[in-house]
């Protein structure tokens, strides 16, 4: 079966002055039908900048440089989503395609009641008002917030109630696919757990795709299938959450998990060294600055994402045939 | 369910409403205090100031009544004279109890702020009450009509900010906005005015005019009103657009602007419910800052067309020391200022439901 989502060469990347400085560099990624996918990697690789460009938001100076997105839906649509008008783009938005940015506790409007933000959209989708807010109702059925919440302005609801919302306003439309931005990175961990319950919840219910992005490994290992773990705007390794956490391929992953706090409490092992930012990447493997496994050809030559075999893939110079077969 | 806090969550947001609207309430007491408080720190302020003034009113009232009788009197008559006045003025009783007296008149006596000293017998408060409308009348729609267009446009470039025809707006109300009123009062004037022809620029109406409720005065006041008008919207409203301008553009950078977009919702949408709704609260909260900052650029105006409002009697009442019909003309224009703004700011939690504990 083909991916819902599939990514090309996607790069994105910062106007300057002069010139663009890339911050996602040609990502490939395929967002299977019915998953949950989660992109990890450390505050400020461009995961962010990866899910807006994905939803096509992004905001001068940010601009998308290259690459290919196809969405294919079940009703046998195919968009190619760089290459839709605004127009067409709009109805696509929440009908199909729906976004819980990063930060998104402010991401409602203060001075609206829930309500109106939650069925202006739908309306605009051609649902009449009374459909608008049974489905709004709905909706916030599947996050447990009950429904004359509607008649609240946000600041009257908690850090968890307004996340809450945001995820019943994306879900109102049944869309195919769900891009949430650090949904549960302001959360106590108790309000976390639950709300990844019910986003996993809402998957097995209306059957939608969902792109998590975080920087927490927790939240990977509890609520996704497969992860993509990015580094300096690249994928590094790409594998089902079993695979990645019991035998990570790549050296940032092995370092990645190594960072997990255990059960025990101590950290068995941390990444040295601060991730670089997009105005300094370095070249060649861009890992190779704090890799403890680097070699010659990490410096001069950017490894490919490669397929590692069960659907596993890796970026890593080590994992290259010459390389294995040398060793 | 999963979460036990959230069956709650429900009540506690019907609470809050409830509560909210209570602080709403306790919030338009609270601003009504203040504003008592204000006019009441405003009349004492000008009481006193006024009287700091050097030069005596006495003197030249009795210059113009000297001119009036064409003669000379001797000295122990001008006395005596200086005397009888001072006596009727009260200006013989110690400062504090003039000061109390004069409250007291004020607050009991409907509004009795004393004769007009160079006008006598005629009452200070009939001398602003008969000015008082061109006051209001030019200051009042010329601030509206300025906050009404500036806003719109605004709102348009800040929306537009990365277009060329909204840089180069904003480079002219910058520098309308830095030109001082009687600038571009003066240009309105000698252009339009004389040189151009195109409007009349000086006096209230044609002088061969009476007031009377005819179309040929009205449009006469009318014509005659433009060009003030004008020289104080130019001013304000490329303040105001700058202002709006400013907060479209942080209300675009806000998540809540993102989260719009991504829901799909139709551009014109996005502007009306989420940008310009919210940058409009700020706005209004500048409309009334500028109330009070705008109305000497108002008697400046006066001043220059010869319009009989305030600011002439005020400029009038200065040089004769009439230190009545000053705090009259200040009296009424703070409680004007005073109450315009106490307006907005109980309209204000009509726009912004998160206006608590704010006053
Ligand atoms: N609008 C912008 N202006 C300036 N720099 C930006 C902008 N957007 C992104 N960047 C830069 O691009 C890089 C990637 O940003 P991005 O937000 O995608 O990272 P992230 O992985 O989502 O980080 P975080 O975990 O902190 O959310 C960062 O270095 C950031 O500073
Ligand atoms: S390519 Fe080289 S530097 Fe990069 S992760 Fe692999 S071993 Fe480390
Ligand atoms: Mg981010």
């Amino acid at each position: 079966m083909p991916a819902l989502l599939e990514i090309r060469g996607l790069s994105a990347g910062l106007q300057g002055r002069r010139s663009i400085t890339q911050v996602v560099s040609s990502v490939d990624l395929d967002v299977q039908r019915g998953e949950i996918l989660g992109v990890v990697g450390e505050s400020g690789c461009g995961k962010s900048t990866l899910a807006t460009a994905i939803m096509r938001l992004l905001v001068p100076p940010q601009v998308l440089q290259s690459g290919s997105m196809t969405l294919r839906l079940k009703d046998g649509n195919t968009y190619e989503l760089l290459e839709l008008p605004e127009t067409d783009l709009r109805q696509l938005r929440w009908r199909h395609l729906s976004y819980i940015p990063q930060g998104s506790m402010n991401s409602l409007n203060p001075v609206l009641r829930i309500e109106r933000q939650m069925t202006d959209t739908l309306i605009q989708h051609g649902l009449s008002r009374e459909e608008a807010l049974k489905r709004s109702i709905a909706a916030l059925e599947m996050v447990n917030l009950e429904p004359r919440l509607l008649d609240s302005y946000p600041h009257e609801l908690s850090g968890g109630m307004r996340q809450r919302v945001i995820i019943a306003a994306a879900v109102s439309m049944r869309p195919a696919l769900i891009v949430a931005d650090e949904l549960t990175t302001a959360l106590d961990v108790v309000t976390q757990r639950q709300l990844l319950q019910e986003l996993a919840g809402i998957r097995d219910e209306l059957g939608a795709t969902i792109l998590i992005i975080t920087h927490d490994m927790g939240v990977v290992a509890q609520i996704a299938d497969r992860v993509a773990v990015m580094y300096a705007g690249k994928i590094a390794e790409l594998g089902t959450v079993n695979d990645i956490f019991e035998s990570p391929l790549h050296p940032y992953s092995q370092g990645l998990i190594g960072a997990i706090p255990r059960a025990g409490g101590h950290r068995v092992e941390g990444l040295p060294g601060e991730a670089p930012s997009p105005w300094n990447y370095p070249a060649g493997c861009r890992f190779h600055t704090r890799c403890p496994h680097v070699i010659d050809r990490c410096r001069a030559q950017t490894p490919a994402l490669l397929p590692q075999g069960d659907g596993r893939w890796a970026a890593c110079h080590l994992y290259e045939p010459e390389v294995l077969s040398n060793a | 369910m999963t979460a036990n806090s959230d069956a709650s969550a429900g009540d506690s947001a019907a609470e809050g409403q409830a509560a909210g609207r209570r602080e709403v309430f306790q919030y338009a007491v609270r601003r009504f205090g203040v504003y008592l408080f204000t006019l009441w720190a405003a009349i004492t302020v000008a009481f006193f100031v006024f009287r700091l003034v050097p030069g005596d009113p006495m003197n030249i009232l009795l210059g113009n009544l000297t001119r009036a009788e064409g003669r000379q009197r001797d000295a122990a008559a001008e006395e005596a004279i200086i005397a009888h006045y001072r006596e009727i003025f009260g200006m013989d009783d110690p400062l504090p109890l003039q000061y109390i007296n004069y409250l007291r008149k004020a607050i009991l006596g409907g509004l009795d702020l004393g004769p007009s000293f160079v006008e006598y017998p005629a009452q200070t408060k009939d001398l602003v009450f008969r000015r008082m409308p061109w006051t209001i009348g030019i200051f009042t729609t010329s601030v509206l009509l300025a906050w009404i267009v500036g806003t719109g446009l605004g709102a348009l470039i800040g929306w537009l900010q990365r277009s060329r025809l909204s840089q180069l707006a904003v480079v002219i109300s910058t520098l309308l906005q830095i030109t001082p009123v009687y600038l571009v009062a003066l240009g309105l004037i000698i252009y339009v005015g004389y040189i151009w022809r195109i409007l009349p620029a000086g006096g209230p109406y044609a002088r061969h005019l009476q007031p009377e409720w005819t179309w040929e005065f009205i449009s006469s006041l009318l014509t005659h009103a433009i060009l003030p008008m004008l020289s104080n919207m130019i001013v304000i409203g490329a303040g105001f657009t700058l202002g709006m301008r400013a907060l479209m553009i942080s209300v675009l950078g806000e998540d809540y602007l993102t989260f719009a977009r991504a829901k799909g919702l139709s551009p014109f949408t996005v502007l009306k419910d989420y940008a310009f709704r919210n940058a409009l609260i700020p706005q209004v909260t500048a409309l009334a800052i500028i109330v009070g900052a705008t109305l000497n650029g108002t008697f400046i105006i006066e001043i220059l067309f010869q319009l009989p409002g305030l600011g002439t009697l005020f400029v009038q009442a200065m040089g004769l020391r009439d230190f009545n019909t000053m705090q009259a003309v200040v009296l009424f224009s703070i409680f004007a200022v005073l109450t315009l703004t106490l307006i907005v700011d109980l309209a204000l939690p009509l726009l912004d439901p998160r206006i608590r504990r704010t006053a």
